[in-house]
């Protein structure tokens, strides 16, 4: 074997430095998080005409602002979508060929990937986490509103840091698996954005244990209802179930894209 | 000046089938070995196996049977795969928004490799000036020479380089020449195939010709294309009795080979011994003459004359 972990993964973070697409997707992940905090204040503040909420005592409730930094964790589809980019965008681009030929064991690159997706993920956690609380602050200078507490942010932090490592790393395996990069995102969209909200007001029994709900898990920021306010907490799995949950659909899907699409030859 | 000990590229029975309900089979039974000190030039049609068969001795490509070996290593158990064997495989396996010169970087960062080594066989191609340009701006010619320095970063004792020429200016073509003449006189195994037949001919000391995923021809170019690999056709009314004695008498060397005009295809012998024994026979010769058989001959036949 080439020895160690650290060459691999130094080319890894050099294929995602020397593109785009991963700031790109970052600074997306920032903006609409950020849009989201900012929609939560200025419907609060009445700044909004036409909606009715508006109701400054709104800010003075903890929990409401828990919700608000809470929008930091929103973001997490799009780290989905650039963990499927790591195997997806090597297939799309044939550089695939030139990775194996690099290391030929093929669990020892997929693995790199996770790894490497995975401090990406909590990367991009911390600047969203940074960029909206700073906005939010900066928001409320102008309003009485309760304390943004450093444990609503450590809260907020914990939450969005461990969903967005599990979450990147769940989509390299979804792309390790299916290798068409515009399958692999219409398929995880479609499920997302559909079939788990569904099954969330349908059946929230079983949506626990899917990925979107075993996200929502992890994201616990202590309130009654979950961020996309359709699960309550006692529909929830605890974080740490939640989290061990899509750590196993990760392995699982792995393993088994090592052991069917990845196993494939590269022509 | 050998001072490099290249690696025997063996490829062992190796028969490739793709698809499962409509099978084609890409490869069949082929076997040669790549000898290192010298450049091979690995030659066939279009569509012939050349690059299943190089994609197998990869490793990105599992044989349906048979294998491949580097030295007497499968590739993917080398211990440092890139430094046993550099490969330039195809044109196009570039991210088109990275540079040249990342690209490079993203290959030298897994093998540890520093950026000066990037700039040092970004330099050897001739890819300088372009290295901080976008893959999407390069000429098919410049995405050969980057593929090439991709194959060089490690110092390969051996290179495996698919269709190389392809893209390539004259002077390309001549620099590349030289340059493979070079790596295999420091003891580097070489092997580069190509469709067209012109393109290796002045470089190549060995050939391996394949048509349709089997064998066709394997040896020294001299051997092959020189002229002890004359062959002799001749036409006689008793042809069948010509056949019989050139077999008797020179059992083992003589290879006759009856033609659907009635003439007959004698290899091994010279025109004089053919004759002679002819004479000797009593047999009567209406046509006795010497066809060179060239490589070209050889691939014209298998490339339906558009080598």
């Amino acid at each position: 074997m080439n020895g160690g972990w650290a060459p691999l993964l130094a080319s890894e973070w050099r294929k995602v430095a020397t593109t785009k697409m991963a700031w790109v997707l970052a600074a997306i992940a920032v903006a609409y998080s950020s849009i989201n905090a900012g929609v939560l204040v200025l419907v609060a503040t009445g700044s909004i005409p036409d909606l009715p909420s508006g109701d400054a005592n709104m800010l003075e409730d903890p929990d409401y602002i828990t919700t608000i930094i809470g929008q930091a964790s929103t973001a997490a589809t799009f780290v989905l979508i650039l963990g499927i980019i790591a195997v997806t965008g090597e297939y799309r681009h044939m550089t695939i060929t030139s990775t194996l030929l690099s290391t030929p064991r093929r669990g020892r690159v997929l693995t790199a990937k996770m790894g490497l997706y995975g401090l990406l993920g909590a990367l991009i956690a911390v600047v969203t986490l940074v960029a909206v609380t700073t906005l939010v602050a900066v928001a409320l200078l102008w309003f009485e509103h309760a304390p943004i507490t450093a444990s609503t942010i450590a809260t907020v932090g914990i939450g969005s840091l461990a969903g967005f490592v599990l979450y990147a790393v769940l989509g390299v395996s979804l792309g390790a698996l299916i290798r068409s990069q515009i399958a692999a995102i219409i398929i995880a969209m479609v499920w997302v954005l559909l079939l788990e909200a569904i099954l969330v007001l349908a059946l929230p029994a079983v949506a626990k244990w899917l990925p979107g709900g075993a996200l929502s898990a992890v994201m616990d920021v202590g309130l009654e209802a979950d961020l996309s306010g359709a699960m309550t907490q006692a529909d929830r799995l605890p974080p740490w179930g939640g989290a061990l949950v899509l750590l196993a659909y990760s392995v699982v899907l792995a393993l088994f894209a090592l052991r069917t699409t990845m196993r494939r030859d590269i022509t | 000046m050998a001072t490099v000990e290249g690696p025997i590229l063996r490829v062992d029975t190796l028969t490739k089938v793709f698809g499962h309900r409509s099978p084609v089979t890409a490869v069949s039974d082929l076997s040669f070995e790549v000898q290192p000190g010298r450049v091979t030039g690995f030659l066939g049609p279009n569509g012939s196996g050349k690059t299943t068969t190089l994609r197998c001795l990869l490793g990105l490509v599992r044989p349906t049977s048979g294998g491949t070996l580097i030295g007497d290593t499968p590739y993917p158990d080398l211990r440092q795969p890139t430094r046993s064997v550099g490969a330039a495989l195809e044109a196009s396996g570039f991210h088109p928004g990275r540079t040249g010169r990342n690209h490079l970087r993203v290959l030298a960062a897994a093998e540890r490799l520093p950026d000066s080594r990037v700039d040092q066989v970004l330099e050897m191609v001739g890819l300088a000036d372009a290295a901080r340009r976008r893959v999407v701006e390069y000429s098919l010619g410049m995405r050969q020479r980057l593929a090439l320095a991709a194959a060089l970063l490690s110092d390969p004792a051996a290179l495996v380089l698919d269709e190389p020429a392809n893209g390539l200016d004259p002077e390309g073509m001549a620099w590349l020449r030289s340059l493979l003449r070079s790596l295999a006189a420091e003891g580097r195994t070489v092997l580069v195939s190509s469709h067209v037949l012109s393109e290796v001919q002045q470089t190549v000391d060995d050939v391996v010709i394949i048509d349709r995923g089997r064998l066709v021809r394997a040896g020294a170019l001299d051997q092959i294309a020189g002229p002890g690999a004359s062959r002799i056709v001749v036409r006689s009314p008793q042809a069948e009795s010509l056949a019989a004695a050139l077999g008797r008498r020179h059992p083992g060397r003589a290879v006759v080979e009856p033609q659907a005009d009635g003439s007959l295809l004698v290899r091994g012998l010279s025109a004089e011994q053919i004759g002679a024994l002819a004479f000797a026979e009593g047999v009567e010769l209406h046509e006795l003459a010497t066809r060179s058989d060239g490589l070209e001959d050889v691939f014209l036949e298998l490339t339906g004359g558009q080598g």
